[in-house]
C-alpha cells in the first residue's frame, strides 16, 4: 500500500492514486517545470482511513436513511459524516506515512516546522470536480504533523459537504465509490515572486516573455498594489530587451505569530533594486517556454523564488493557466500575401518621419 | 556650446570654429565649405557629424575619399537605381569635422519616374545577384593590381635615360609621367569608390526591410536578433584573423618554428630567425603567400593614412600569431567554427518563424529573409576588398610621391604629403616638374610647402582638443535615405539625445548613456577609451572598448575586450556585425561615449537594452 507518493514520481496513470491536480504536478515536473516539493497522501490513505475506523459503513448507513429533497435531513448528515472524519484518529499506519512524508520535505527543504499548503486533489475528472470534493479544500501555512493530520482529514470531509452529497444522489454516484487524495507542498518561502506571460500582453508579440515581479509573496503583484520591475525577453535569442526598475514601497510575507500573510515596508536600499539576477530572468523565461510548449498554447505563469533554496532549485512555478486575452482575439495576418519583391518595393517608397 | 538654443542645433552658417584653427578652410576644397550662396539651402537641412568616416579631425588628401563616397553613395540612389523617395548625402567641413546631411525627398512626381525605374533595375540585381559578385570581384581585383601596377617615378633624373631617346624617342619623360601618375591614382580611387556601392544601397535597403518584416511580426525584436538572422559567418573581412589562425597552427606543427615566434622580438628579428632553418622558410614562404590580400587590412578604418596596415607594420601580424600560438600550446581552440556559426543562425531564423501564427505571414518572412539573405554577403564583403586591400594600396602609392618631393626639397617628411589636398598636389608635382625641365640651380618653393604642412599639422592636432556640435541646422520631418537610418543609426531617438546633449554643461553629470542595443550580454568592467585609433596598443584584455566607431580589422582584439561602447553606429555598423560575431557585448551610436567615459571608470554595458552605466569614475 502506498499511503504517501512523492510528486516527482506522479504522471497521468498516478490520477486514480492521487487526484488530478496532484498528477498534473507530477506531469510538470517530468517536463522540467519546477514547483515545490512535497507529497500526495494517495486515495489508499483514505480509502484505509474509512474502512478501518468503520466510518465507510456509518456513512452508508447514515446516508441510506436520508430522504431526496430534505434539506434539514442532508444538512444534518453532511455535519455527523463531517464530524465523524475530523475526529476519528487515522490508524498508525497512515498517520506515520504522512508523518514520514513531512518530516522528509522538511530535511529536504533544510527546515524544522516546515510550513505546507494541504491541498485536496479530486480523482473522478469526468464529473465535475467542484461536487465532489465539496470545497476543494486548501489550507496554507499549516505547520507540524498533527496539524497538516487535521487539515487532511479536513480535505477528506469535504467529499461530503451538503452539495456533494446531493449531487451523488441526484446524479445515482454511489458515494462509496467517491475517493479522494490531498496535496502536500512546501509553502514558497517567497524572496520575490510575480507573474509572466509567454507572449507580450500589451501588444500581442509571440516571441517574447513578459516577466513582472516584486518582494515577498507574490500577492503584491497580482493585485497590482506595487509597480513591480518589468522584463521582456526575447524566447529565441533569449536578450532581455526591456528592463524597468521600479520603487516597491511594500512587499507581502507571511505573519507566523498571526498566521496569516501581512504587507510590510520593503527596506529603503531595496526599494530600487532590482528584484531579479539576470541568471534568473533568463531561467524564468526558459521555464514559461517549457511551459508553454507542455500546453501547447500561450499561458499566464505565477512563479516565486524561494530563499531555502539555491539557484535554480529555487525557481517555483505555482500556477499556470492559460492565457485568455491574445489567444481570442482573430488572427488577422500582420503582412498578408507578399512577396520579397513587393515588401522591397514598399520599402523603397517608405519614408521615416521624424516627429519634431 | 552655449551659443545654442535648446531645441535646436546651432545653424551651419554661424557655427563658431575655435580661433587655433584659423587657415582650416583652405585645406580643403572650396565647395565643401558652408556657402553664402547654398546658405537658404543649407540653413534648411539638417547635418550630423559623421563619426564613421570621420571621427578625427580629416587630413587634406584623406578628404579624397569622403568626396568619392559622396558622389558614388549618392548617385546610386538618386540616378542609378533610383530609390524613390530618397536623395543623396551631402557634405560639408566645419573646421577638420566632416557634416553630413541626407536631403530631404524629392517632388512627387520625380518619386514616381524613379519609382518605375527602381522596379524595372532593382530585381534584377537581386535575381543575378551571385553572378553580379562574380563580375564585381574580378573587375576590383583587376583595378587593385592596376593600381599596384601603377608606375610612379622614383627619381627626377639628371638626364633622361638613353632608352628613352633612342632608338626612338618616347615622346613624353618623367615631367609628364609625375602628373599623369598622379592623375591615374586619383582617377583608380574614384573608380573604386564608384565600385564600392555597386550594390550596397541595394543591401541596405533589403536589410532595413527586413528589419521593418521581422519588427511587425515581433514588435519588440531587437536589432541584435534581426542582424543576427541576416549575418553570413564566411565574411572577406574576417579572412586575415583566419589566416593568422591557420599560420599559427603551421606554426606549432613545424619544428622550431612557435619557438621562435614566441620570442620577445620584432618582426623583423623573427623573419630573420626563421630564414636560419628549413621549417622556418617554409612557415615564412606561407606567411607571403597569405599576405597578399589578406594581410592588406587597415589597423584602422582604411579611411587615414596614419593608421597603417597589417602589411607595413608586421609587428601586429606578429604578435597576433604569437597569442594564437601560445593559446594552441595551452589546448585551446582558437579558430571560430563558422559552419556552427552558419547553423546557429538557420536555427534562429527557423524559431522566430515558428512563431509566426498564419501561413500568409511565414510566406512573406520567408520571401524577406530569403532577399535580404541574397544580397547581404555584399554588405560584408565588399568592406575588405574596398577600405583594406584597395585603400592600402593606395597609401602605399602616395608615399611614393611623398618621397619624391623629400628628396626634391619639397616635403619633410613622407606623410606630409597628405597634408595636401587632391587638388594641391599636381601644383607641387608641376612646380617640381618645372623647376625639374628649366635646367640646373632653379629655385623651388620648398619652405612654402613645408610652412603649410607644419601649420597644417598643427591646426589638425588642435582640433582633438575640440568638440564640436553634433549636429547642425532643423532636424527634418523624415529621413527616406537607406545609409542614414542603418549605418549611422539616425533616428528620432538619437536626434532628441543629441539635442539634450546640446543643453549639458559638463559631461561629469552624466552617468547613463542610451544607445544601440548591438550584441546581446551585460557585463562591468574598466573603460578604455580610445579617440584616436592608433591608441590601440595601450588596450589591456579585460577591458571595456569605448571609441568613436569600432572595425572588423581589430577582430583579434574582440577576443580580448570585454565590450564595446561606440558614439556612432546603427543597425549594422562595422562594430555591431563584429561583437555579435565574437559574442562581445556592445552597445553602439550613445553619440556621447567617448567624451562622457574616462579611461579606468568602471562601467557597465548592457548589449540587451542599449543602456551604457557609469558605475564608478576612475
Amino acid at each position: 500500500m502506498d499511503y504517501i507518493l512523492n510528486f516527482e514520481i506522479l504522471d497521468k496513470t498516478s490520477l486514480p492514486m492521487v487526484g488530478g491536480k496532484n498528477a498534473s504536478l507530477g506531469e510538470m515536473i517530468k517536463s522540467g517545470i519546477r514547483v515545490p516539493p512535497g507529497f500526495a497522501v494517495t486515495t489508499d490513505s483514505y480509502l484505509n482511513f474509512i474502512t478501518e475506523t468503520g466510518i465507510k459503513d456509518k456513512t452508508f448507513e447514515i446516508l441510506s436513511h436520508m430522504q431526496p429533497d430534505d434539506v434539514d435531513a442532508l444538512n444534518k448528515a453532511s455535519a455527523e459524516i463531517q464530524g465523524l472524519i475530523n475526529n476519528t484518529s487515522m490508524n498508525d499506519e497512515v498517520q506515520s506515512a504522512i508523518e514520514r512524508g513531512y518530516s522528509q520535505l522538511c530535511e529536504k527543504c533544510v527546515f524544522e516546522d516546515l510550513p505546507v499548503a494541504v491541498r485536496s486533489s479530486a480523482t473522478a475528472e469526468d464529473l465535475p470536480t467542484a461536487s465532489f470534493a465539496g470545497q476543494q479544500d486548501t489550507y496554507l501555512w499549516v505547520v507540524g504533523t498533527d496539524n497538516i493530520i487535521n487539515s487532511v482529514r479536513k480535505c477528506w470531509a469535504s467529499l461530503y459537504t451538503p452539495r456533494a452529497i446531493d449531487y451523488r444522489n441526484k446524479n445515482d454516484f454511489p458515494h462509496e465509490k467517491v475517493l479522494i487524495s490531498v496535496g502536500v507542498q512546501k509553502m514558497v518561502n517567497s524572496r520575490t515572486a510575480g507573474v509572466m506571460f509567454t507572449l507580450n500582453p500589451t501588444n500581442g508579440d509571440p516571441s517574447k516573455v513578459v516577466i513582472e515581479g516584486s518582494w515577498g509573496l507574490g500577492e503584491t503583484v497580482v493585485s497590482g498594489s506595487v509597480n513591480p520591475d518589468k522584463f521582456v525577453v526575447d524566447k529565441v535569442v533569449m536578450e532581455t530587451n526591456e528592463r524597468t526598475i521600479s520603487t516597491k514601497h511594500i512587499k507581502c510575507v507571511h505573519d507566523p505569530d498571526g498566521g496569516e500573510v501581512i504587507d510590510v515596508d520593503v527596506e529603503e536600499d531595496m526599494q530600487c533594486k532590482c528584484c531579479l539576477e539576470n541568471e534568473e530572468i533568463k531561467e524564468l523565461a526558459r521555464i514559461a517556454k517549457v511551459i508553454e510548449a507542455h500546453y501547447g498554447r500561450p499561458m499566464d505563469i505565477e512563479w516565486a523564488i524561494d530563499m531555502d533554496f539555491s539557484f535554480p532549485e529555487n525557481m517555483f512555478i505555482v500556477q499556470a493557466r492559460p492565457e485568455t486575452v491574445w489567444s481570442q482575439r482573430k488572427k488577422e495576418p500582420l503582412i498578408g500575401k507578399k512577396s520579397g519583391y513587393q515588401l522591397l518595393m514598399d520599402q523603397a517608397m517608405k519614408r521615416i518621419k521624424i516627429p519634431g | 556650446m552655449a551659443d545654442t538654443n535648446e531645441g535646436r542645433f546651432p545653424d551651419p552658417q554661424e557655427i563658431q570654429v575655435p580661433p587655433e584653427l584659423e587657415g582650416w578652410e583652405e585645406m580643403y576644397p572650396s565647395h565643401y565649405l558652408f556657402s553664402k550662396e547654398r546658405g537658404e539651402w543649407e540653413s534648411a537641412q539638417f547635418w550630423y557629424q559623421d563619426k564613421i568616416h570621420a571621427p578625427e579631425p580629416m587630413p587634406p588628401l584623406d578628404l579624397l575619399f569622403q568626396e568619392a563616397w559622396q558622389i558614388a553613395l549618392s548617385q546610386y540612389t538618386t540616378r542609378v537605381f533610383c530609390i524613390p523617395p530618397a536623395q543623396g548625402i551631402a557634405q560639408r567641413m566645419v573646421g577638420p569635422y566632416m557634416y553630413i546631411c541626407a536631403i530631404a525627398p524629392p517632388p512627387d512626381e520625380i518619386i514616381g519616374e524613379k519609382a518605375g525605374l527602381f522596379e524595372k533595375r532593382v530585381f534584377y540585381v537581386f535575381e543575378h545577384y551571385n553572378e553580379l559578385w562574380d563580375k564585381w570581384l574580378t573587375k576590383f581585383k583587376a583595378l587593385g593590381e592596376e593600381m599596384k601596377g601603377l608606375e610612379i617615378p622614383k627619381e627626377m633624373p639628371k638626364y633622361v635615360p638613353e632608352d628613352q631617346v633612342l632608338p626612338a624617342p618616347t615622346g613624353c619623360y618623367v615631367s609628364y609621367d609625375l602628373l599623369e601618375s598622379f592623375d591615374s591614382l586619383v582617377n583608380q580611387m574614384f573608380k573604386g569608390w564608384q565600385y564600392h556601392f555597386e550594390m550596397l544601397n541595394l543591401t541596405y535597403l533589403a536589410y532595413l526591410m527586413f528589419g521593418d518584416v521581422t519588427r511587425k511580426l515581433f514588435p519588440g525584436i531587437s536589432e541584435s536578433a534581426i542582424g543576427k538572422m541576416v549575418a553570413g559567418a564566411y565574411v572577406s573581412m574576417f579572412r586575415p584573423e583566419e589566416e593568422l589562425c591557420q599560420l599559427s597552427r603551421l606554426a606549432v606543427s613545424l619544428n622550431g618554428v612557435a619557438d621562435i615566434l614566441k620570442r620577445e622580438m620584432t618582426a623583423d628579428q623573427k623573419i630573420a630567425e626563421l630564414e636560419k632553418t628549413s621549417d622556418g622558410k617554409q612557415w615564412l614562404e606561407a606567411f607571403e603567400k597569405a599576405k597578399d590580400p589578406w594581410f592588406y587590412v587597415s589597423c584602422g578604418s582604411g579611411w587615414f593614412h596614419y593608421e597603417g596596415s597589417w602589411i607595413n607594420n608586421l609587428d601586429i601580424p606578429y604578435s597576433y600569431i604569437k597569442s594564437y600560438v601560445e593559446r594552441l600550446e595551452n589546448g585551446e581552440t582558437i579558430e571560430r567554427d563558422l559552419d556552427e556559426v552558419e547553423k546557429e543562425r538557420d536555427k534562429t531564423v527557423a524559431k522566430y518563424r515558428e512563431l509566426i501564427e498564419s501561413d500568409e505571414d511565414r510566406n512573406a518572412f520567408d520571401g524577406a529573409h530569403n532577399t535580404v539573405r541574397t544580397i547581404y554577403k555584399y554588405a560584408e564583403d565588399h568592406l575588405f576588398w574596398v577600405e583594406h586591400w584597395f585603400h592600402t594600396i593606395w597609401f602605399s602609392k602616395i608615399r611614393e610621391f611623398g618621397t619624391l618631393l623629400v628628396d626634391n626639397g619639397m616635403l619633410n617628411e613622407v606623410d606630409d604629403i597628405f597634408m595636401f589636398n587632391r587638388y594641391e598636389i599636381p601644383e607641387i608635382l608641376t612646380e617640381v616638374a618645372t623647376a625639374w625641365a628649366l635646367g640646373v640651380d632653379i629655385p623651388v618653393r620648398g619652405d612654402y610647402y613645408k610652412a603649410k604642412a607644419d601649420k597644417r599639422k598643427k591646426i589638425l592636432k588642435a582640433a582633438g582638443d575640440w568638440m564640436p556640435s553634433p549636429a547642425l541646422g532643423i532636424p527634418p520631418e523624415e529621413v527616406a535615405e537607406p545609409f542614414t537610418i542603418m549605418l549611422w543609426g539616425v533616428t528620432t531617438d538619437k536626434v532628441k539625445e543629441w539635442l539634450k546633449g546640446m543643453g549639458e554643461v559638463s559631461t561629469e553629470d552624466v552617468s547613463e548613456l542610451k544607445g544601440f542595443a548591438s550584441s546581446a550580454g551585460v557585463v562591468e568592467g574598466k573603460a578604455r577609451v580610445l579617440k584616436r585609433l592608433d591608441e590601440i596598443v595601450g588596450l589591456e584584455p579585460g577591458e571595456i572598448l569605448v571609441c568613436p566607431t569600432t572595425n572588423p580589422s581589430w577582430a583579434p582584439v574582440f577576443t580580448k575586450i570585454k565590450a564595446a561602447v561606440t558614439d556612432i553606429g546603427g543597425l549594422t555598423s562595422h562594430a555591431a556585425i563584429v561583437c555579435r560575431e565574437y559574442g562581445v557585448p556592445s552597445v553602439t551610436g550613445t553619440g556621447i561615449a567617448t567624451s562622457v567615459i574616462k579611461t579606468g571608470d568602471t562601467i557597465q554595458v548592457d548589449g540587451e537594452t542599449g543602456v551604457v552605466t557609469i558605475v564608478e569614475r576612475a
